[in-house]
């Protein structure tokens, strides 16, 4: 019995030889939340897609944010917040608790999550590994979604990256009539997202960001690898969709255009 | 020997009816038997005292079989034969001319041989009496004078049509027998039922005499290589190769596939003991046209024919481009990474029908597809539109029960592939058991619930290495490597058994579980299903350098098996894409609606296009038994390709058009079967009525040649009451009984 037992697995371990492949669960970054959230009860759930957050190093414009860096702006509500929309609103199965991708930590991650949202990455400051690494990550077919920058100078700190990571690739304005703005929602005609500081300042814009911008950077097969919500706060919107104060013609967009992005990366 | 102890040879006994030709009648003999075995009884028991019992039986049972085999012989015993008159019957002899029959196999041409036992023995014996008539042949039968300085030139042997020739004149002359000199290398695949049969109806025994040797001491020969007819450009087909060697077993040889004579794949082979032998190889069918394809075995030194190891195949590679409809029921990253795969393939179209949300269908690839929007075709026509058809991750009850049917349809009627997905709400997940899908798949669904989000290992199974979906590289081996390297898929449905005739090709299994099917494929009515347990293929893509084509190179592949052999509205073939050394092109053409009901009462036409530029038109007829089908023949009279368009008209309406290619090659088909074909000859002498011959043996067939029921007969007696062993039992019976009393001492 020992012996056909011994024989079956040398048989199998012969036959499925594969790349054992890992995915990293659910796991809390309790020190770094910047708006705490109830851990959903389903977090640890396997599911088709979740709001994968992007956890980068802000390294030399991390004193701008804060100690941890910029990474876990709004975390994890505003994730929690967009995950309910996409579980009501959509067919994705989904759980509703988010996947931090450590760029610090697990490199190789990444690659089990096609669709990862960095936000404030006005002051990210990636290494040479980890551009190239994203690079990879989007040549072989993932998707990357920032928001939350603002103004003249967050831009050139995002493009100091960015352009490592695609030294010869343009950004440019996404056309409204790209598929991008059409796969669930037509949004063809866009507001300026605010974060929740224009209920106090009364501005919708921060710092010199006063127009809005949908930028992308396009593969060569004419898809949006990266999609850029430049000037706007959609991670806010999502944030404080339960405050009242908070309009809805804002939250609306944000959860409208995060679903369409997501969708587009599931088609496109 | 026999023929001096029985007087009759061996034939003669076969065919003949024994009968006792005594007046009286046959219980006599039996009670005079009795009444002799009594008597004998009786008077043994009188002399018992000389005799022990047991030794008095036996001179009781000897006596008794003296007395049984003496009764038998007055008695008049006789075999009834029906025999050919003398000088009133016909005897034709027909000598194989083909290019095999010059084979020196003992340093004389075969027909050489022939023609000396023709010249020697045959021909002077059987004219003693009957008329001969000589005939040689190859592709026909022609009437010679004599066998005098015969040229092994013809291109071709058709036993099957020469004898039809000779029956044909059987009407008008009184054909006795018919004596076949051959090697049996015929090269229509065998004698066709009508020739056999027509002889039998005749009478007429045909009597084989078979040269050469039964195969070559040191010789490969390709039997036969099954290549698909049609492919898509720049795929990958298999070739199935058959073949025999004698005199190799344990040498490497190298298959190839040559177009142009240049080697386009090549693999190793092992050669078996001798036996039959079939391998697989793929190759790249390359661009879009007609191709010409020489598949065989590398010739090896030693070998006594070369001629016999390449055949020619023929594949039209068609630029037309291949639509599929994906319907996926739930956004997944396996329904985006398949849209990319597909992109790069120039001749399968993507149409996708997504549905997103719980009110929005997603459509992409097929905008011009208005019906999409709506959600998954509800009219055949629509639906019929597409050659092949992938069902992700949808309920089963999201189909109304006519779309059900109509997905069954779309392989059984419409010949399209169809392949299955897995899914939370697919296969049995998604409620598909006990409907018409379920039917049409490869695979039995299981009972309870069955996708999961584990990880899991795929390997190939030994049809899955061969299958051209399933090899990356050309190399099997590299290929092989390339699959246990592959990343594992993060979900798969547990299936059930392969249903009868279903292709397993990759396995799946969890780390210290049993492996379950994961991939599967069969063909269903006109069309081929498949089933891809998993929707995490995906990670192929993900976790492996952004270079590596294997995630698309699977896909574009198992696209192209479910849609490369899907027939359009008009679809024509012929069962004989490359004549070796014939002219007969049987034409076959399926025409149906844009539902795919079959259409009666169309005008098929076929045209020809000719090597030498011209053009020809056959008409094709209606097939009574097979409505929607259209038959017809073609006389392909010169050598070289052949192309045939098709097109199928009623009233004013156009079904569409169909081409086809063949090729006709002259003075290769000698070139195979060159070993005498004895089994053929035996079963062409058994089914007729006639005997087979060795050269060696062939003298006893003037003798048994008489022997038949055609032409002029007489039913002869043949008296047997005096053969030679009858006497000599006699002799032998009445000696031994002396011996033994002598033995025992009462002589």
């Amino acid at each position: 019995m020992r012996f056909r037992i011994a024989t079956l697995a040398v048989l199998l371990a012969c036959g499925f030889s594969a790349l054992y492949a890992f995915q990293a669960h659910f796991r809390q970054y309790t020190g770094e939340e910047e708006n705490p959230a109830p851990v959903p009860s389903d977090a640890d759930e396997r599911t088709e897609w979740t709001f994968a957050r992007l956890r980068y190093p802000s390294g030399r414009y991390a004193g701008y944010s804060s100690e941890v860096g910029s990474w876990p702006t709004d975390f994890p509500k505003a994730d929690r917040q967009f995950l309910a929309g996409v579980r009501r609103l959509t067919r994705i199965h989904t759980r509703s608790a988010e996947q931090v991708i450590d760029l610090v930590g697990d490199p190789n991650e990444i690659f089990n999550w096609p669709w990862v949202y960095a936000v404030e990455v006005g002051h990210w400051d990636l290494t040479e590994a980890q551009c190239k690494l994203l690079r990879e990550y989007l040549a072989r077919g993932g998707f990357l979604m920032v928001d939350d920058f603002h103004g003249t100078f967050e831009w050139e700190v995002f493009t100091q990256s960015m352009s490592r990571i695609f030294p010869d690739r343009q950004i440019v304005e996404i056309p409204d009539a790209d598929p991008i703005f059409h796969t669930v929602y037509d949004l063809e005609t866009r507001v300026q997202v605010p974060g929740l500081q224009y209920l106090y300042s009364g501005r919708v814009y921060e710092k010199d960001g006063k127009v809005p911008h949908w930028r992308g950077i396009y593969d060569d097969d004419g898809r949006v690898m990266v999609a850029m919500c430049f000037n706007q706060d959609d991670g806010d919107a999502w944030e404080h969709a339960d405050n009242p104060q908070y309009e809805t013609k804002y939250t609306s967009q944000a959860y409208r255009l995060g679903i369409n992005y997501v969708i587009y990366s599931m088609t496109h | 020997m026999f023929e001096f102890l029985f007087k009759y040879p061996p034939a003669m006994f076969a065919k003949g009816k024994f009968v006792l030709l005594a007046p009286w009648p046959v219980w006599t003999l039996f009670l005079l038997l009795i009444a002799v075995a009594g008597g004998l009884f009786w008077f043994q028991r009188q002399r018992r005292s000389l005799l022990s019992n047991s030794r008095a039986t036996i001179i009781w049972l000897v006596q008794t079989a003296l007395i049984a085999l003496l009764l038998l012989m007055l008695w008049h015993p006789a075999l009834s034969v029906a025999r050919l008159r003398p000088q009133q019957n016909v005897v034709a002899v027909l000598v194989d001319h083909s290019r095999s029959m010059g084979i020196a196999d003992d340093g004389k041409p075969r027909l050489q041989n022939a023609e000396d036992l023709l010249n020697n023995q045959l021909i002077p014996d059987l004219s003693k009496r009957f008329q001969v008539r000589l005939y040689e042949f190859g592709r026909d039968a022609v009437r010679v004078d004599q066998a005098k300085n015969l040229v092994a030139n013809d291109n071709a042997t058709r036993i099957g049509d020469s004898l039809k020739h000779i029956a044909a004149e059987a009407g008008t002359m009184p054909l006795g027998a018919i004596v076949l000199l051959s090697d049996g290398g015929d090269n229509t695949g065998g004698i066709d039922r009508d020739a056999i049969s027509q002889l039998r109806q005749l009478r007429v025994p045909v009597h084989t005499i078979g040269f050469g040797p039964d195969h070559f001491n040191k010789d490969i020969e390709i039997v036969d290589a099954s290549v698909p007819a049609r492919a898509l450009p720049q795929s990958r087909v298999t070739a199935r190769v058959a073949f025999r060697q004698h005199g190799f077993a344990g040498a490497k040889v190298k298959l190839t596939v040559r177009e142009n004579g240049n080697p386009i794949a090549q693999q190793l082979v092992d050669l078996k003991p001798d036996a039959e032998q079939s391998e697989t190889i793929l190759f790249n069918t390359g661009e879009a046209g007609a191709h010409t394809f020489q598949v065989g075995i590398e010739p090896i030194e030693g070998e006594q024919n070369v001629q016999n190891n390449y055949v020619v195949r023929l594949v039209n590679v068609d630029k037309k481009k291949m639509r599929v409809l994906y319907m996926e029921g739930e956004p997944r990253w396996e329904f985006k990474f398949i849209r990319r795969a597909m992109e790069d393939d120039p001749s399968i179209e993507l149409a996708t029908l997504l549905r997103t949300t719980q009110n929005k269908n997603y459509v992409q690839g097929a905008e011009h597809d208005k019906f999409l929007q709506d959600g998954f075709p509800s009219k055949p026509q629509d639906l019929f539109q597409y050659d092949g058809l992938i069902i992700g991750s949808s309920e089963a009850n999201y189909f109304s029960n006519a779309q059900q049917q109509m997905i069954r349809d779309f392989a059984d009627k419409r010949g399209g592939g169809v392949l299955f997905l897995a899914g939370r709400f697919a296969l049995s997940d998604g409620g598909y058991a006990n409907t018409p899908m379920a039917e049409m798949m490869p695979l039995h669904l299981t009972a309870e619930k069955s996708f999961s989000r584990d990880f899991a290992s795929v390997s190939l199974t030994d049809a899955g290495r061969e299958s051209a979906i399933c090899r990356i590289e050309d190399d099997a081996q590299k290929n092989l490597a390339r699959w246990q390297k592959m990343p594992q898929v993060a979900n798969y449905a547990v299936m059930g058994a392969p249903k009868p005739g279903a292709v397993v090709l990759m396995n799946v299994a969890e780390q210290g579980h049993r492996p379950t099917p994961l991939l599967a494929v069969q063909n269903y009515g006109r069309g081929r299903v498949g089933v891809f347990a998993t929707s995490g293929s995906w990670r192929w893509k993900m976790l492996q350098d952004h270079t590596d084509k294997t995630h698309a190179i699977f896909w574009q592949q198992l696209m192209r098996w479910m849609v490369t052999e899907t027939p359009g509205e008009v679809s024509s073939s012929t069962p004989r894409q490359v004549l070796p050394d014939d002219t007969n092109v049987p034409l076959r053409v399926s025409v149906r609606d844009k539902s795919y009901d079959t259409v009666s009462g169309a005008a098929v036409t076929t045209t020809i296009s000719r090597p030498d530029g011209g053009s020809d038109t056959v008409e094709l007829k209606p097939d009574p038994l097979e409505p929607g089908t259209y038959t017809g023949s073609y006389s392909a009279d010169k050598p070289g390709t052949y192309i045939a368009e098709t097109t199928a008209r009623q009233d004013k309406t156009t079904f569409g058009d169909d081409a086809i290619t063949f090729r006709r090659e002259d003075g290769v088909a000698e070139n195979f079967g060159a070993a005498q074909n004895k089994d053929l000859l035996e079963k062409l002498s058994n089914d007729t009525g006639g005997n087979y011959y060795t050269p060696s043996s062939a003298k006893r067939l003037p003798s048994e040649v008489a022997v038949s029921e055609a032409g002029i007969t007489a039913h002869d007696n043949l008296d047997l009451w005096d053969m030679p062993i009858l006497f000599l039992l006699v002799i032998l019976i009445r000696g031994g009984e002396w011996l033994l009393r002598r033995k025992w001492g009462v002589v």
